[in-house]
């Protein structure tokens, strides 16, 4: 009886997803060419030796794009990455804001999650509402905002500072549920045996809590960084007449096409394909010895 | 409260509600309220008020100079008289006839001395009665400028038409671009979240993970490359025999708003992707085996048990999307800059980095966070989800 059921779902199946298959299966190739021929086409006019970033009009394979090329007199030739110092400096300028920015809403995030886990009054729901509301709003309007507080308030003007804080607050924001889902997970019992046994609460802070949130930590910091390094629309209006890679890039944009794009291109779909990559083995082998341990 | 305080003690809690307060108050209120206040102040330029200054000086001046050029021709006239020429009836006379014509002084220098000097007389006459107006006038502009600036709505009413179009296609666009983005990535969050086989979930998953990670800037770089002029789209269609290249012809994509639209779309697709993959992951595959058995079509699998359980990722989706496209400086302004109609936030950038008019600046941006706001007011009502679903 099971057995025929069993057939019957079978057939049902072979003959009904067969065709709905070959279509998503096709869908599916379909999406992923759209998302990845742009970025191969990027990839590959990074290295080719024509001035204008294009892979119809190939002029031969070079690496001058990355390596920039002198004559014999030592002259610079053309123009690549370490000819480049605007874009160095902006990746200088990318690299401070960043660690500032991960000095700032790690500890701002961590605050808010700690508070609201203990909150339980309505106050709570207001509070998340406006500690998330960075997050939701547009990228330019937290820089603007953050543009002219600080030029009205302090007369700061514009530049690495007022990118770094605008940053922070919604970067904040994300540490912040990151901590938040951590704390959820977290066995209260332990806190107050540490409190049971005579610990202060700063010990037990230190030695339970936060070891306990130590592995987010890392993760915040991780996501911080690159959220930081990658945003453009809030740092550029906040950031005045400086610039990071982000915006430099855009700014080229701006005056056409550079093969130096390009380069600078490469270099970051090589790092995200190797981030990614151990990304995913480590949480396959996670899953597989968390697989291992429920037997 | 209190229990923040028993866990961790005075120091650590009050420094935790400290740094809490400081993020709260510090750079997330009075930032927006700082924003806020300067959009409802309207700056005024005193344009009209500074023009009637400058006039009632050149008013001014032209009436010294009238005056100097009487006691001139006085003077020389008493000299004549003294040789006895210049009866004095004659004086009276060309007065009348000066009040009734008005002669211009240019052209008085023909006349006698007499005519002369009642002509200028007439004019100066005349200047003054201007001037007073002229003060009056000045004045009210004046008390204008100040009663202006005080709190008004006048830089959201002050709104051109333009403006206001730009801002309304705006939404409409970033509208579009999030229904697009769902109805083509719906199907592909679906089918990574459902894969049985893991291996497979996780090939699909990298592969959505690499384009997400890369750039926003990269990612619309790539396809201005594509799109440009002598792009690899052009390119390929002038393989193809469709447009001819060499005769001048190829089409200009990129100073499309089409363009805008499609770049758009691909630079934002994985917002809406990964939170649909979030909750439908957690969908157990049983629910969806219950309802094919009990005889649903797939359509009717998906309307009536997926889609109702997707309804929080949908929701996260779309704000982000929404949110993403209409606050979007990057795709409107790299992909054929000036070459296509604006983009709000390209307004929005103008009036602070060209005309330097902060508050109409500040007016705009704060209608682009309502507009936002407004659209997950509406998302939250329409998918039925609260603030702690969206943000999670």
């Amino acid at each position: 009886m099971t057995a025929l059921a069993e057939q019957g779902q079978g057939t049902r199946r072979a003959l009904g997803v067969d065709w709905g298959n070959i279509v998503l299966n096709a869908y599916i190739g379909f999406f992923f060419l759209y998302l990845f021929v742009p970025l191969g086409i990027m990839v590959l006019a990074a290295f080719n030796a024509n001035d204008t970033p294009s892979v119809s009009d190939w002029r031969g394979f070079t690496l001058q794009w990355f390596t920039g090329a002198e004559n014999q007199a030592g002259e610079v030739t053309v123009r690549g990455l370490p000819q480049d110092t605007r874009f160095l400096q902006g990746l200088w300028h990318s690299l401070l804001i960043a660690l500032g920015v991960i000095c700032i809403s790690i500890p701002l995030g961590l605050s808010g999650a700690l508070l609201l886990t203990r909150l339980e009054s309505r106050a709570s729901t207001l509070l998340y509402t406006l500690l998330v509301s960075p997050m939701l709003m547009p990228g330019i309007v937290l820089g603007v905002s953050t543009m002219i507080f600080w030029r009205d308030m302090f007369g700061v003007e514009a530049g690495l500072f007022t990118a770094m804080i605008a940053q922070s607050v919604f970067i904040g924001s994300y540490c912040m549920l990151m901590f938040m889902a951590r704390l959820q997970r977290q066995d209260r019992a332990l806190e107050e045996a540490g409190f049971d046994l005579g610990a202060s609460s700063f010990l037990v802070f230190r030695r339970i809590t936060l070891p306990f949130l130590g592995p987010t930590i890392a993760t915040a910091a991780v996501i911080a960084f690159l959220q930081s390094i990658e945003n453009y629309n809030t740092t550029f209006f906040a950031i005045g007449g400086n610039w990071t890679l982000v915006t430099e890039i855009g700014a080229r944009m701006r005056f056409g096409l550079s093969p130096v794009v390009n380069a600078i291109g490469v270099i970051f779909v090589a790092i995200t394909i190797v981030a990614a990559v151990s990304y995913v083995l480590l949480k396959r082998r996670r899953d597989q010895r968390i697989l291992a341990l429920r037997g | 409260m209190h229990s923040l305080y028993r866990s961790y003690g005075a120091v650590l809690a009050s420094l935790f509600l400290g740094l809490v307060a400081l993020w709260l108050v510090a750079l997330i209120a009075l930032p927006q309220l700082n924003m806020i206040e300067r959009a409802f102040v309207y700056e005024s330029r005193g344009g009209a008020a500074i023009q009637s200054q400058v006039d009632i000086d050149r008013i001014y001046q032209r009436i010294y100079t009238i005056e100097y050029d009487i006691d001139a021709l006085r003077d020389q006239a008493e000299g004549e008289v003294a040789i006895g020429v210049a009866p004095g009836a004659k004086i009276g006379e060309d007065n009348t006839a000066g009040v009734g014509i008005a002669v211009p002084s240019a052209t008085v220098s023909s006349g006698t001395i007499e005519e002369q000097i009642a002509a200028l007389e007439t004019e100066a006459g005349g200047l003054k009665a201007q001037l007073v107006d002229l003060e009056v006038e000045e004045t009210r502009l004046l008390e204008e400028k100040e009663a202006a600036s005080g709190y008004s709505l006048r830089n959201f009413t002050t709104m051109s038409s333009l403006h206001l179009r730009i801002f309304g296609m705006t939404l409409v666009y970033s509208f579009c671009v999030t229904l697009i983005c769902f109805v083509v990535c719906y199907p592909i969050a679906y089918t990574v979240a459902q894969t049985a086989n893991r291996e497979r979930a996780a090939m699909l998953m990298l592969g959505l993970l690499i384009p997400y990670a890369i750039n926003e800037l990269l990612r619309i770089f790539a396809w201005t490359m594509i799109l440009a002029n002598e792009g690899m789209l052009n390119t390929t269609l002038d393989a193809l025999g469709l447009i001819d290249m060499a005769q001048g012809e190829p089409i200009r994509w990129l100073a499309s708003n089409g363009a805008v639209f499609c770049v758009m779309v691909y630079a934002y697709i994985l917002f809406m992707v990964f939170p649909i993959y979030n909750t439908i992951e957690t969908l157990d595959r049983n629910q969806i085996e219950a309802s094919k058995d009990l005889g649903a079509s797939l359509i009717r699998t998906h309307l009536r048990v997926v889609l109702p359980y997707a309804k929080p990722g949908i929701a996260v989706g779309s704000i982000m999307t929404f949110m993403l496209a209409a606050g979007s400086i990057a795709v409107p302004g790299l992909v054929g800059p000036g070459l296509h109609p604006d983009w709000f936030s390209q307004v929005i950038y103008r009036n602070f980095f060209e005309a330097g008019n902060w508050n109409i600046g500040s007016a705009y941006s704060l209608a682009l966070l309502a507009a936002c706001t407004g659209f997950i007011l509406v998302n939250m009502l329409v998918f039925r989800v609260g603030i702690r679903d969206i943000a999670k």
